[in-house]
């Protein structure tokens, strides 16, 4: 446990390091209130604290915190960012999150995402198999169809999401694509479609104001912007690389190399050509 | 390359994007996109200059206590940008001119009164590294914009690096007094309607 304590001191330094003397400055609680003798408070066993109960009369009331115009008016969703003018990113959008979107004035929204699909991994076929099989012997009940469990409730939360966009006057493109994995596998095909799909509404200005978006803002929507910046931007991949360490926040698997390497070939209308294109 | 596509619709201009342009722009440390024409990031070098001609700047909002950099003082004169030297405005008593002190109620205000001019725009909004100066103006502005505290406090810590934010800068985003901000309702922004 002692160890423990100390990993969490050193986070807990990591996080809120300051300059020691800009912390007295502020916090003159902190310099004023203590006892001088104890230099270090929180080492005090309970029962000696009596000596500072002659500080207790105190006023320290002109040391809290004045919050003015607390309430906020929107809560952006989960890794909200712009992009350029007429496209911003984030993670999915929750309903708390709909007042902010709506005051956006969306044309198209773009979901890079695998919610709501199918998902065939491995697993799925084989227990798919062992059914047929079962089916085979005769020894199979009929309840195949029955929809999965859903446990993170995901399809309760993309029909909700769907209904809400259906009152608003935004197009949805929901474009499938599965977490990157390893470059160059067959599932690939499809995220690459998928990319090269939403690269092309992006093209269009007339798609504008645009919010691209994946589950967690992270990683489909890091390689989509990183793919921006690089085919129709021309950024240096530096560049692009420590924009998308901003969001992913050091997972990447294959993400930079994808970003990196894949060359789409994509049609571009120069009369609805966004300004921040470069060519 | 580029290549003309002949289309029989002569209303469209097509053009097929194969490859990304030859001539790469470098962004400057930390930069990003704010609102429309208005940008934020740590001190521009000499290698960003072909990035920030894109931007057309008009006004650069320089938040730190020192002064930048000769080169990048020459290139905003070069390119009729206003730089507006709201970080070393401070009445500093030289005894205590530290680099790390934070903003102070006064250049926030101030900072905030450029932003929401559009006169000003575009605008970039920097300091020496882009995290927590320009934060801390960010985070005010957002705040103005009525986002929620833990929002804020995301985005600012996106810009701060492996060492985290600091809790100062965001006491100062929590407590800063939005009623202090002064401006003429002609000249806000569209992107701030309410």
């Amino acid at each position: 446990m002692a160890t423990n304590g100390s990993v969490i001191g050193d986070l807990y330094r990591d996080i809120h390091e300051v300059p020691s003397e800009t912390q007295l400055e502020l916090l003159p609680m902190v310099e004023n209130g203590l006892d001088s003798t104890n230099s270090c408070p929180t080492n005090v066993p309970e029962g000696t604290g009596n000596s500072t109960d002659a500080n207790d009369e105190r006023d320290y009331s002109n040391l809290a915190l004045k919050i003015l115009n607390s309430k906020p008016q929107y809560y952006p969703p989960l890794n909200f960012s712009l992009v350029e003018d007429g496209i911003y990113r984030s993670g999915f959008p929750m309903p708390l999150n709909y007042p902010f979107i709506e005051q956006l004035g969306l044309k198209t929204i773009i979901y890079l995402g695998d919610l709501g699909l199918e998902k065939v991994s491995k697993k799925d076929e084989k227990a798919k198999k062992e059914k047929k099989e079962k089916k085979d012997k005769g020894d199979y009940k009929e309840e195949s169809d029955k929809p999965k469990k859903d446990k993170l409730g995901t399809t309760e939360i993309l029909k909700g999401y769907k209904e809400w966009i259906a009152t608003t006057s935004i197009e949805l493109h929901h474009l499938p694509m599965e977490s990157s994995q390893e470059p160059f596998v067959q599932t690939q095909t499809q995220a690459q479609d998928s990319l090269t799909h939403a690269l092309q509404l992006m093209l269009d200005k007339n798609n504008f104001p645009m919010l691209i978006h994946s589950n967690k803002g992270k990683h489909r929507i890091g390689v989509l912007v990183g793919l921006m910046r690089k085919l129709l931007q021309g950024w240096c991949l530096s560049g692009i690389f420590e924009e998308y360490e901003k969001f992913a926040l050091g997972k990447s698997e294959y993400d930079l190399e994808c970003i990196e390497i894949w060359q789409p070939e994509l049609v571009v209308d120069l009369n609805s050509k966004p300004d921040f294109v470069r060519l | 390359m580029s290549v003309t596509v002949s289309d029989h619709d002569s209303k469209k201009n097509l053009k097929i994007i194969s490859q990304p342009p030859t001539l790469r722009i470098i962004p400057p440390l930390n930069f990003c996109p704010v609102e429309k024409h208005l940008y934020r990031s740590g001190q521009p070098s000499i290698i960003n200059q072909s990035f920030l001609q894109d931007l057309n700047l008009k006004t650069i909002i320089w938040l730190a206590s020192e002064e930048p950099q000769e080169d990048f003082l020459d290139y905003c004169s070069s390119n009729n940008i206003d730089i507006e030297f709201v970080g070393m405005m401070n009445d500093y008593n030289y005894q205590s001119v530290n680099p790390w002190d934070a903003l102070t109620e006064g250049t926030i205000k101030k900072a905030l009164e450029l932003i929401l001019n559009k006169e000003n725009h575009p605008l970039l909004v920097c300091c020496g590294m882009g995290r927590h100066r320009t934060g801390t103006v960010i985070g005010c502005l957002r705040r103005l914009q009525g986002w929620n505290l833990a929002s804020v406090s995301e985005e600012y810590r996106r810009f701060t690096g492996a060492r985290g934010g600091r809790i100062l800068v965001e006491l100062l985003i929590e407590s800063f007094d939005l009623g202090l901000v002064e401006v003429n309702s002609e000249m806000i922004p569209e992107w701030l309607k309410n």
